[in-house]
């Protein structure tokens, strides 16, 4: 991954490279690393880069609008540390965008090199707009009105207006001075282009470093308290104790994810259905090396985030409604990739998925193959029939228009996009276990 | 002190120091200006409490105290710099 800095950046750059201010913060992993290299290595792609750097490939890019409540926290977190680190030795940040943090497992990292500038005397917070409407805004939204903020934010990628919010607000949540100030003030006071008038252009006040550093870290005591309201039990957040394979089941069950892993090894493996990430453990502790978990559930990723940074598993538990993936978007509907484009994956997990997409989304059995093997050239994925317990709930109030929902159906679907490798039954009620390979004798 | 207290709020609430024209990012006419009232209330409340030092000591029939010996660093509204030193 390389990035240029052209002329006018330069002194910039070489202030902040001089400041001392990354190597220790590379080190921790809090800032991704970035090495120069010869600007012959880009020659014709960047005329008139003066320096370029090379960080290093994340396994994984991630959205925003995709990390679960906990992972945006400590995205903004981050941020607000990393600034007020910078500020402690002269630097500081031009913006506040959250697509300038990624993730390793549930660790956030900080991407943006070129965001660090040297820090001007009396300067105001310039990202403080962005980071309300990118960090802040979505927490809120969260966090004082429960509503969870992904679909929202997916589809205003820069994020949650702040007057947006503050009309969304009762009013006893104003009363809050942070909320006043943040949301409706803030909401008040902002004039749009077309209505103000030439002379009305707002004077910048200078800020002094203390002041804004106080304005920081009075932030980051806000965030750090913030939590989603109605916590506690969301449909599947405790699915995994309230269903019962029986546990020598299970144990088949957690011993084929094992044997695919270890025989896989995958450097990226995708667990669409992840719930808490019972089974995405299992694949990390056997052999596959980063993990990304989707699930459609916030209470099953608020405990599958905790499982990963409680274990310090290589995971990220992301939010995804499999049956309406996040498209590419963003400008020329490419800035932004949608799942596909992200993908492939070296190895997919689809446990306890198929019945949820076939019966409850009415998406039919072969469209739901051919998508699944497109995620992935190999993996296992989990045939529920229609005698299972769950399926029949799924089908309680609904008339049974599903004909083709067999694993006969299933199974012939697989086996024409590939090989099967292994299958096995691991559930009293017939749910059967599929290890697909599209390599198999197939090249 | 308090003639440089003074001065700098003076400055600060005339000039336009910082320009924001040194970042590439809209800051918005809201948060330009919300930070504005956030700086100068910070501002008064750093000479409030310069004055209540003052006025505490007035009483205790001490000197006047060192700002910079009352301030907890970090924990309430800290010092203005002051630009003579």
């Amino acid at each position: 991954m390389f990035r240029t800095i052209m002329p006018g950046a330069r002194a910039d750059f070489e202030f902040v490279e001089s400041s001392g201010l990354l190597p220790p913060l590379v080190r921790a992993g809090t800032v991704i690393d970035s090495q120069r290299v010869p600007n012959s290595v880009l020659d014709d792609a960047a005329p008139g880069a003066t320096i370029v750097i090379e960080h290093p490939r994340l396994p994984f890019v991630s959205y925003p609008y995709e990390w679960p409540f906990a992972a945006l926290k400590a995205a903004a977190l981050l941020h607000l540390d990393v600034h007020l680190e910078a500020l402690a030795n002269d630097v500081s940040l031009s913006d506040a965008s959250a697509y300038n943090v990624q993730f390793q497992g549930s660790a956030p990292v900080f991407i943006d090199r070129l965001s660090f500038k040297r820090y001007r005397e009396g300067e105001i917070w310039i990202g403080h707009r962005q980071f309300c409407e990118q960090f802040l805004n979505p927490l809120l939204l969260t966090s004082l009105l429960g509503i969870p903020y992904h679909d929202w934010y997916r589809g205003r990628v820069e994020g949650i207006p702040t007057e947006h919010l503050n009309n969304a607000l009762p009013l006893r949540r104003k009363l809050s001075w942070r909320v006043f100030t943040h949301v409706t003030l803030h909401a008040k006071l902002t004039r749009g282009a077309a209505t103000a008038k030439h002379e009305s252009v707002p004077k910048v006040r200078p800020m002094s470093k203390p002041v804004l550093c106080q304005m920081l870290s009075g932030m980051r005591r806000w965030i750090e308290k913030l939590q989603p309201a109605h916590r506690g039990r969301t449909e599947w957040s405790d699915y995994a104790e309230n269903t019962s394979y029986g546990a020598s089941w299970e144990d088949r069950k957690r011993a084929f994810v094992a044997e695919f892993a270890r025989a896989v090894r995958p450097a990226v493996l995708w667990d669409i259905g992840c719930n808490t990430g019972e089974y995405t453990q299992v694949a990390l502790e056997s052999g596959a090396i980063h993990a990304i978990g989707f699930d459609g559930d916030t209470g099953a990723l608020q405990r599958a985030f905790e499982r990963a940074s409680r274990e310090r598993l290589d995971f990220l538990p992301l939010y995804l409604d499999a049956a309406n993936p996040a498209p590419s978007q963003g400008f020329a509907e490419r800035e932004r990739g949608g799942l596909m484009a992200r993908g492939p994956a070296d190895a997919l997990l689809a446990l306890a998925l198929v019945h949820h997409l076939a019966i409850g989304r009415n998406v039919p059995l072969e469209r739901l193959v051919d998508w699944l093997v497109q995620l992935a050239p190999r993996g296992v994925v989990e045939f529920v029939p229609k005698s299972d317990p769950m399926v029949q709930t799924l089908l309680r109030l609904r008339e049974d228009v599903f004909d083709d929902y067999s694993e006969a159906t299933f199974a012939a679907a697989l086996e024409r996009r590939s090989a099967i490798v292994r299958q096995e039954t691991v559930s009293a009620s017939g749910r059967r276990l599929y290890w697909y390979d599209v390599g198999h004798g197939q090249q | 002190m308090v003639r440089t207290t003074l001065a700098w709020a003076l400055f600060a609430g005339g000039a336009t120091l910082a320009s924001p024209a040194h970042a590439y990012l809209d800051p918005g006419t809201g948060s330009i200006i919300l930070q504005g009232l956030i700086a100068v209330i910070a501002g008064a409340a750093v000479a409030g409490k310069l004055y209540w030092s003052r006025l505490v000591a007035f009483f205790r029939g001490e000197a006047s105290p060192d700002v910079a010996k009352d301030e907890a660093p970090g924990n309430v509204p800290p010092a203005e710099q002051d630009p003579e030193r």
